[in-house]
C-alpha cells in the first residue's frame, strides 16, 4: 500500500495580496534610459553628484552581462517594468495623514499596531516613496537619526556622500548598476557612539503597482560601541506581469558595535527579487543577520559580511521555504579579513510542490586573518520528489591558522522519527507537524516574537495520511 | 593563453571564487592515453593504475550486474610536470567499485572522476588522498550521479597542503529523480601545515529526488597541536611528530593499497617531501 506524503499547505498569501486601485502621482516609462534616470533625480530633486552616479551607474549597467550562475532570468524584460512609481502621499510623520487606502494596506500588514506595542520606530514605503516614518522622542534626543533616504540625502549629505553605494559599488553586479542607476526610497539609520537602541526599528516595503520596481536603499551605521536590531519587511500583491525588486542594504558596523538585521520577505511569486546586502564589521564589533525568505517567483539573495577587525563576528541565521512556481537561490558568504574573526552560518531550506530551493555560501579566509573560525550548517527538507533542493557551498582558505568546518544534510521527514514520536503516544499527524516545526525552529527562535508568529502562519502545516 | 577548460562542476556559482571550471594546458590534452575497461556480469576485478610521466590519461569502466571492481590509481609524477586524468565509470545492478586514488605527483595536475551509479543497489566508495607541497597546484573535480534505486555512494577525501601549494577540491553528489533510498555521503579532512597555502572546497549536493539521505562535511585545520606535543613529549623533533601526524591522517587510505611496496613508496615519497619543506 502507498504510502501517502506530508502536506504541507501552501503559504496562505491572502493578506498580502489585497489589490490596491493604482492611485500613484506620477509614473516613469517603462524602460531604462538616460532620459528616465534624469527624470527621476529631477523628481528627487537629487544634488548634482547623485546624478552624476545614477548616470555612471547607468553606464555600467549597460556594460555588464547578467550573471552566468544561478537562477534563469530571461524572463525579466527591462523594457516593460517601471523604475519609479510615486504614491499620491507626502512622507509625514503622522498615520491619520498617509491616504486612507494606503494606511489600510498597512493596517492590514499589522504595521502601525506594531509601532505601538513593540517597536521604537518605523518606516514604510509604498512603491518608490517612503510615505511615513517616525522615530521615539528619547532616541532623536541621544542623536539617532531613523528617516528616510532622500531627507537623509538633504540633511546629512556628507554621511550618505560618504557611505552611498561604497560597500556595493555599481560594479559589483549588473542589478547592483541597475540599483545605482534608478534608487528610490529606503531608511538611513545613524546610531551615534555609545547609544544602544534597546527596541527595534522596522522598515516595511510595500509594491502596490503592476509590473513596478521597488529600488530602495537602506543605509545603516552603527557607530562604536553602539548596538540596534533593525527589522525589514516586504511584500507584493500577486499580478500576471513581472515585478522586480533590486534593493541595497548597506550597514556599518564599527569597532565593538552590535547590530542585528531581521527580514521576513515575502513578495509575490510574480517578483523577481534580486536584492544585494552586505555589512562591514569592525574590531570586536557584531553583524547578526536572520533572514526568512519565503516569498518571489525567482530570489537571488545572499548577504555577505565583511569581518575587517580584528575579533569581529558574524551570526547568520536563515529559512528558505520554495513551493510551486519558486526559485529561491539564497545564502551567505563570509569575507574574513582579519585576525581572530568568526563566523556562523546556520540555514535550512524547504521545498515543496515543484518548487527549487538553492543554498549558496561562500566563505572566504583571507591571509590577513590568522586564528579565523568559521562553521557553516545547512539543512534541507524535501517534501515530495518533483521539487528540487541544491547545496552550493564554496570555501576559500588562504593560511595555516584558520578552522573552517561546514555540514550539510538533505533529506525528507524519516518515518523512523515518526514511528518513534507514534511509539511514545503521539499522533502521527501531530508527529510530522512537530518534526517540520522543529525543523525551522532553530531560526523561528531569533526572529522577534511578532515575526516568529507571522513564521508559524506562513509555514502552515496540514497533515493527511497514515503510515503506509 | 594557451589554456582549455578541462572539467566543470555541474551548477555554477559566483566567478570570483574562481571554482566553476578546471583550466590546463592545452598541450596536456593534446594526446590521450584511453584505457577501456568491462567487467562482465559477475565478476571481481582488481587493477591498478600507476601514471608516473607527463601524459593525459583516460580510463572508461562499465561494471557490469553483481560485478565489483577495486581501482587503485596512483599519480606518482615527476613534480616539474603537468598532468591530467579522468575516469569515467557506470556501475549496472548492484555492481561495487571501489576506487582508491592517490595524487601526490606533478608539478600542477587536474583530475576528473565521474560515477554514474545506473543500476539499482549499486555501490560505490571512493578514497581520496591529495598531498601539496611547493609551488604545486591541485585540481580535482569529483562527481557522484546517483540514478538508481536504493544506490549508495561514499566519497572520503584526506588531504594535506604545505609550502605554496594551492589546491581546489569539488565533489559533487547529484541525486536524481528516481533515486529512491540512495544514500549519499561526503568528506573531506585537510590538514593545513603552511602560512602559504589557499585551499578551495567546493561541497555541492544536488538532489531532485525526496527519498534519499545526502550528507557532507568538510573540515580544515592546522595540525593538531595536542597531538604534536604529546608526541615531541615523547622525545620527538617537531618534524618527526608532523611526520607522524600526517601518516595518520593518510592512513585511511593508505592501508586500502594492497601492494605493500607501492605504499610504502608512497610513504616514502610524502616523508622525503615534508623532510625538504
Amino acid at each position: 500500500m502507498a504510502q501517502e506524503k506530508t502536506y504541507i499547505e501552501d503559504i496562505e498569501r491572502t493578506l498580502y495580496d489585497i489589490k490596491n486601485v493604482d492611485k500613484s502621482k506620477y509614473k516613469s516609462q517603462s524602460g531604462l534610459t538616460e532620459d528616465i534616470i534624469r527624470d527621476i533625480s529631477a523628481r528627487k530633486n537629487d544634488p548634482e553628484w547623485m546624478l552624476e552616479f545614477r548616470l555612471k551607474s547607468l553606464e555600467v549597467y549597460n556594460q555588464l552581462s547578467l550573471p552566468n550562475w544561478g537562477p534563469d532570468l530571461s524572463e525579466l524584460n527591462m523594457d516593460e517594468i517601471v523604475t519609479y512609481v510615486q504614491p499620491d502621499a507626502k512622507m509625514t510623520g503622522s498615520w491619520d495623514e498617509v491616504p486612507e487606502d494606503i494606511k489600510d494596506t498597512f493596517d492590514r500588514l499589522g504595521i502601525p499596531e506594531a509601532e505601538q506595542t513593540s517597536l521604537a520606530g518605523v518606516g514604510a514605503q509604498y512603491d518608490s516613496e517612503v510615505v511615513y516614518h517616525s522615530i521615539q522622542e528619547d532616541l532623536v534626543k541621544q542623536g539617532v537619526i531613523y528617516t528616510d533616504m532622500e531627507t537623509a540625502l538633504h540633511e546629512h549629505e556628507e554621511i550618505v556622500r560618504d557611505h552611498f553605494m561604497k560597500l556595493v559599488p555599481p560594479k559589483d553586479h549588473k542589478f547592483a548598476a541597475l540599483h545605482g542607476a534608478v534608487w528610490s526610497g529606503g531608511s538611513f539609520v545613524y546610531v551615534p557612539e555609545g547609544v544602544h537602541v534597546e527596541i527595534p526599528l522596522q522598515s516595511y516595503f510595500r509594491l502596490n503597482a503592476a509590473g513596478a520596481g521597488q529600488f530602495e536603499h537602506t543605509l545603516i551605521i552603527v557607530e562604536k560601541n553602539a548596538s540596534l536590531h533593525f527589522i525589514e519587511g516586504c511584500s507584493a500583491p500577486k499580478y500576471n506581469v513581472t515585478n522586480l525588486h533590486a534593493g541595497c542594504v548597506e550597514l556599518f558596523v564599527n569597532d565593538g558595535a552590535r547590530l542585528r538585521y531581521s527580514t521576513i520577505e515575502n513578495w509575490s511569486r510574480n517578483m523577481m527579487n534580486l536584492n544585494t546586502k552586505r555589512a562591514v564589521v569592525g574590531k570586536d564589533g557584531v553583524i547578526e543577520w536572520v533572514s526568512g525568505s519565503f516569498g518571489s517567483h525567482v530570489s537571488m539573495l545572499y548577504p555577505c559580511s565583511v569581518l575587517k577587525g580584528e575579533n569581529a563576528k558574524c551570526e547568520f541565521t536563515g529559512v528558505t521555504f520554495a513551493s510551486k512556481g519558486q526559485n529561491l537561490d539564497t545564502g551567505a558568504s563570509v569575507i574574513h579579513c582579519a585576525p581572530h574573526t568568526s563566523a556562523n552560518i546556520s540555514t535550512r531550506t524547504i521545498s515543496k510542490a515543484g518548487g527549487k530551493a538553492t543554498y549558496r555560501s561562500a566563505v572566504k579566509v583571507t591571509k590577513n586573518a590568522p586564528y579565523a573560525k568559521c562553521s557553516v550548517n545547512c539543512e534541507s527538507l524535501m517534501l515530495d520528489d518533483i521539487s528540487r533542493s541544491d547545496t552550493l557551498p564554496t570555501m576559500d582558505i588562504e593560511g595555516d591558522e584558520a578552522d573552517i568546518g561546514h555540514e550539510a544534510t538533505i533529506g525528507r521527514i524519516s518515518d523512523e522519527a515518526i514511528f518513534y514520536l507514534m511509539s511514545r503516544g503521539i499522533s502521527e499527524d501531530e508527529a510530522r507537524s512537530m518534526i517540520v516545526r522543529g525543523f525551522v525552529e532553530p531560526i523561528a527562535k531569533e526572529l522577534p516574537l511578532e515575526y516568529a508568529v507571522e513564521m508559524n502562519n506562513l509555514v502552515n502545516i496540514e497533515l493527511e495520511g497514515t503510515m503506509g | 593563453m594557451n589554456k582549455e577548460i578541462f572539467s566543470e562542476i555541474p551548477m555554477r556559482t559566483w566567478n570570483w571564487l574562481g571554482v566553476n571550471e578546471a583550466v590546463v594546458d592545452r598541450d596536456l590534452l593534446v594526446e590521450s592515453q584511453n584505457l577501456d575497461i568491462k567487467i562482465e556480469a559477475d565478476h571481481q576485478e582488481k587493477m591498478i593504475v600507476e601514471y608516473r610521466k607527463e601524459s593525459y590519461g583516460i580510463v572508461n569502466i562499465n561494471i557490469g550486474e553483481n560485478a565489483s571492481l577495486k581501482l587503485t590509481q596512483l599519480q606518482l609524477m615527476p613534480q616539474d610536470c603537468g598532468h591530467v586524468n579522468e575516469i569515467n565509470v557506470v556501475l549496472e545492478k548492484k555492481a561495487k567499485l571501489q576506487l582508491v586514488a592517490v595524487e601526490t605527483g606533478a608539478k600542477s595536475f587536474a583530475s576528473k572522476v565521474n560515477i554514474i551509479l545506473k543500476g539499482d543497489k549499486s555501490q560505490a566508495d571512493v578514497s581520496l588522498l591529495y598531498f601539496g607541497d611547493g609551488d604545486r597546484s591541485l585540481d580535482m573535480n569529483y562527481v557522484l550521479e546517483f540514478q538508481g534505486r536504493k544506490t549508495v555512494g561514499n566519497l572520503e577525501v584526506y588531504g594535506g597542503l604545505m609550502g605554496a601549494s594551492q589546491k581546489i577540491f569539488r565533489g559533487t553528489l547529484d541525486f536524481k529523480q528516481g533515486s529512491k533510498q540512495a544514500k549519499g555521503y561526503e568528506k573531506e579532512n585537510v590538514v593545513v601545515l603552511s602560512k602559504g597555502v589557499r585551499n578551495r572546497s567546493v561541497p555541492i549536493m544536488l538532489s531532485g529526488e525526496d527519498d534519499v539521505v545526502g550528507n557532507h562535511a568538510v573540515s580544515s585545520g592546522k595540525i593538531n597541536e595536542d597531538k604534536l606535543h604529546y608526541l615531541m613529549s615523547r622525545g620527538l623533533s617537531p618534524a618527526e611528530a608532523r611526520k607522524l601526524v600526517l601518516e595518520a591522517a593518510f592512513n585511511p587510505v593508505l592501508e586500502l593499497i594492497d601492494d605493500e611496496a607501492l605504499r610504502q613508496e608512497i610513504d616514502s615519497y610524502i616523508k622525503e617531501r615534508l623532510e625538504n619543506e
